[in-house]
């Protein structure tokens, strides 16, 4: 049994239907990759994983480490240890991403976590991600660049050691250092801490610098195709066009 | 002076803020010339002849005090004694006089009860006590006592100038600089009290200290009323850092105060009040830059709940320039509170080379409260800026989201929100027991009104 099971998912807004019945494992130790045009559904797969309260669930299950999530709250989710690390994180001003972390992280605790074991830890996953210090008194994501953003969820995934992460188009806008501060990142908590990625990309850059055993194409909703690494290499040649008319997406 | 610059006709909304800021009468007492005594004598006639006010605003907002029973109040007297245990408890925790404190004076209901002074500072010429007993033979505070407010703009105003006992007298001579805070404390012990409270305030030459006043009353059913009058006044080169924290709890307490603070050539005023509570709560706070080389930082921070009404008229006054201003308020509101901010920046002809900046900023945390946000600005000198903005926000619904991805329940996420909301206003307290404490109140709040915040982002 896989730790995250996706069956059947059906996912609408209040316009429309946008999952169609995915199907989806993905495991502790893995490094799954998401791709597909614009539209087809990734992100609202991202959101929905966690919660969000714009999506409806109308049919389909959600099963975490054998539990069902279908309808947990998100904070319950990400206390289970499921993470997003959002394609376009959002400001919180007037808290500090180390005040930031060090709630999230005494959320899920009985006790507070100490002045100097908080301290410790910060301080190790600032060194393990090449972060400047000082980025952690500074007002979360208030004022960040793209690239200060992406590196503050990283950051923040390091300290949560979730179970499994979900990466939602954490490489757009992006530049090429930025890129691989992030992949490296996710590489090492993938190494270090045993992380399950599902990293979801439009443009698959990020994937040459980390790469996914297990890939998936997403089109109108649904998963269209699945393979290996050589389906990202076969993407870029192709395109999705070529896919699409193969699978007859959008029938 | 604006005497004289008489409002436009058909400029409805500037005649009404003149009105509003000059008094319907002649007023304006301290440059009559009146003495202390005589003002008792003019006020009082004022107040028989007057009816309870309302202030209007454009049809839109009105702040009435009709359900107010004022025959039903009286100035209750105290004997004086130690700090009564109730008052301690409201305040932040801080040693005594010399040691975290410089000094205290506390008035309960109709006497001031409790006075105490670091003797060091009283060697320097530091003046603390009851404002009744320095006007019988402090000439200094004889000269500067109502200088710059008016008793006659509405009945309350009248009743304060008329009626008030004990209040609070603080002098700081020239040069002397104090880093502990002078506490200044009116508390309401129950219902049918009228509290006319009445403060001054003189920083002399090159002085350089702060006040906190703190507003508390315990709770109790029935109505009470502190009808307050505050004024401060800053000679050259003073500077001052003035904090209010008034939260008169969960009662039925009125507060309609009128606040005065006079900036001085070269002088600087940073003035904090945070707005915590009342059933009805009417502020007129004027901070006046007079002369030249003026500078203040006005800020404030409001938070009104359940059925409260608050109406804050700020006015940020330049009258001769070169001056600097710089206004900033954040307020909320829950439950089925109303309240309305009113930031006016007025540059009087005159008061060239003025730059003043006013932001207010507000968050409704409930469908049923209502907030108002009104910067304004009068302007009728040259070569000046005036520029201001003010929003009316939300909860930001995809902050949360956020949050809770962190796994943050969502009564932490808007906490977190809120304080985040408030904080660049609060942290220029830069005191940490009194931050810690206005903290505690705004954390206090959120918890009454979660009920509220939950159903809000299920309706939107």
């Amino acid at each position: 049994m896989a730790d995250l099971e996706i069956r059947d998912l059906h996912v609408r807004t209040e316009d429309r239907e946008i999952l169609r019945g995915v199907d989806l494992d993905v495991s502790r130790g893995e490094l799954h990759a998401l791709m597909g045009p614009n539209g087809s559904g990734k992100s609202t797969l991202a959101n929905t994983l966690l919660g969000h309260p714009a999506y409806e669930i109308t049919a389909g299950t959600i099963t975490f480490k054998g539990e069902d999530i279908t309808e947990s709250e998100p904070h319950e989710r990400a206390k289970a240890g499921l993470f997003l690390a959002f394609q376009y994180p959002v400001s919180i001003p007037g808290v500090s991403v180390a005040n930031f972390l060090r709630m999230a992280i005494n959320a899920k605790r009985e006790q507070p976590i100490g002045v100097k074991e908080f301290g410790g830890q910060l301080e190790r996953a600032v060194q393990l991600l090449d972060v400047d210090r000082a980025f952690t008194s500074r007002h979360l994501n208030d004022g960040f660049s793209g690239g200060e953003k992406k590196r503050a969820e990283i950051l923040q995934m390091a300290m949560l050691a979730p179970d499994i992460a979900i990466l939602d188009e954490t490489d757009s806008g992006l530049d090429i250092d930025a890129l691989r501060t992030v992949a490296e990142g996710v590489r090492k908590l993938y190494e270090e801490q045993g992380l399950g990625a599902l990293i979801i990309t439009h443009y698959q850059r990020i994937l040459h610098y980390i790469e996914p055993q297990f890939v998936h194409v997403m089109m109108d909703g649904r998963i269209v195709l699945e393979g290996g690494v050589e389906l990202v290499e076969r993407l870029e040649r192709e395109g999705y066009d070529q896919i699409r008319q193969e699978v007859g997406a959008g029938a | 002076m604006p005497d004289t610059v008489a409002p436009k006709p058909g400029r409805h909304r500037e005649a009404s803020l003149y009105h509003a800021l000059h008094g319907a009468g002649a007023g304006l007492a301290g440059r009559e010339g009146l003495s202390p005594e005589a003002i008792r004598e003019a006020a009082r006639l004022v107040f028989e002849a007057s009816e309870l006010p309302v202030w209007r605003r454009s049809g839109f907002w009105t702040t009435s005090l009709q359900e107010l029973d004022l025959d039903d109040l009286e100035a209750r007297a105290h004997a004086p004694g130690a700090l009564p245990e109730s008052v301690r408890a409201g305040l932040p925790e801080r040693g005594g006089p010399g040691a975290g404190l410089a000094g205290r004076i506390v008035q309960v209901d109709g006497s001031v009860v409790h006075v105490e002074l670091d003797p060091r500072l009283a060697e320097r010429g530091v003046v603390l006590s009851s404002l009744e007993d320095a006007l019988r033979d402090d000439e200094r505070a004889r000269e500067h006592f109502s200088k710059r407010l008016t008793y006659d703009r509405h009945k309350l105003e009248a009743a304060n100038a008329a009626f008030w006992t004990g209040g609070a007298y603080l002098y700081v001579p020239p040069g002397v600089a104090v880093a502990e805070p002078f506490e200044i404390v009116y508390a309401i012990e129950g219902a049918g009290v009228a509290q006319y409270g009445r403060s001054l305030v003189v920083g002399d030459r090159a002085s350089d200290f702060r006040v906190h006043e703190h507003n508390l009353a315990g709770s109790f059913e029935g109505q009470s009323l502190h009808a307050g009058a505050f004024e401060c006044y800053l000679h050259e080169g003073a500077r001052c850092r003035l904090a209010q924290v008034q939260d008169w709890s969960g009662g039925e307490v009125y507060d309609v105060s009128t606040r005065f603070v006079g900036v001085g050539r070269d002088a600087y005023c940073h003035w904090l009040p945070s707005l915590l509570g009342g059933r009805l709560v009417r502020q007129h706070l004027e901070l006046a830059v007079s002369e030249p080389g003026g500078d203040m930082a006005f800020r404030g921070l409001f938070f009104s709940e359940g059925e409260e009404h608050l109406d804050a008229f700020a006015v940020d006054l330049h009258e001769t320039g070169p001056s600097g201003g710089d206004v900033h308020w954040r307020g909320a509101a829950t439950g089925a509170s109303r309240s309305s901010f009113e930031g006016l920046i007025q540059i009087d002809p005159g008061a060239r080379q003025t730059h003043t900046y006013l932001q207010i900023h507000t968050m409704m945390l409930s469908p049923k409260a209502r907030l108002d946000a009104i910067p304004s600005v009068l302007v009728s000198a040259d070569d000046v800026s005036a520029s201001h903005g003010g929003t009316v926000g939300e909860l930001d619904e995809s902050a949360i989201f956020y949050m809770q991805s962190r796994g943050l329940d969502r009564a932490s996420a808007v906490r977190l929100l809120v304080e985040g909301f408030f904080e660049p206003v609060l942290t220029e307290l830069r005191d940490e027991p009194l931050e810690d404490l206005v903290r505690a109140k705004l954390a206090a709040k959120l918890a009454h009104a979660r009920e509220d915040i939950e159903a809000y982002a299920t309706t939107r």
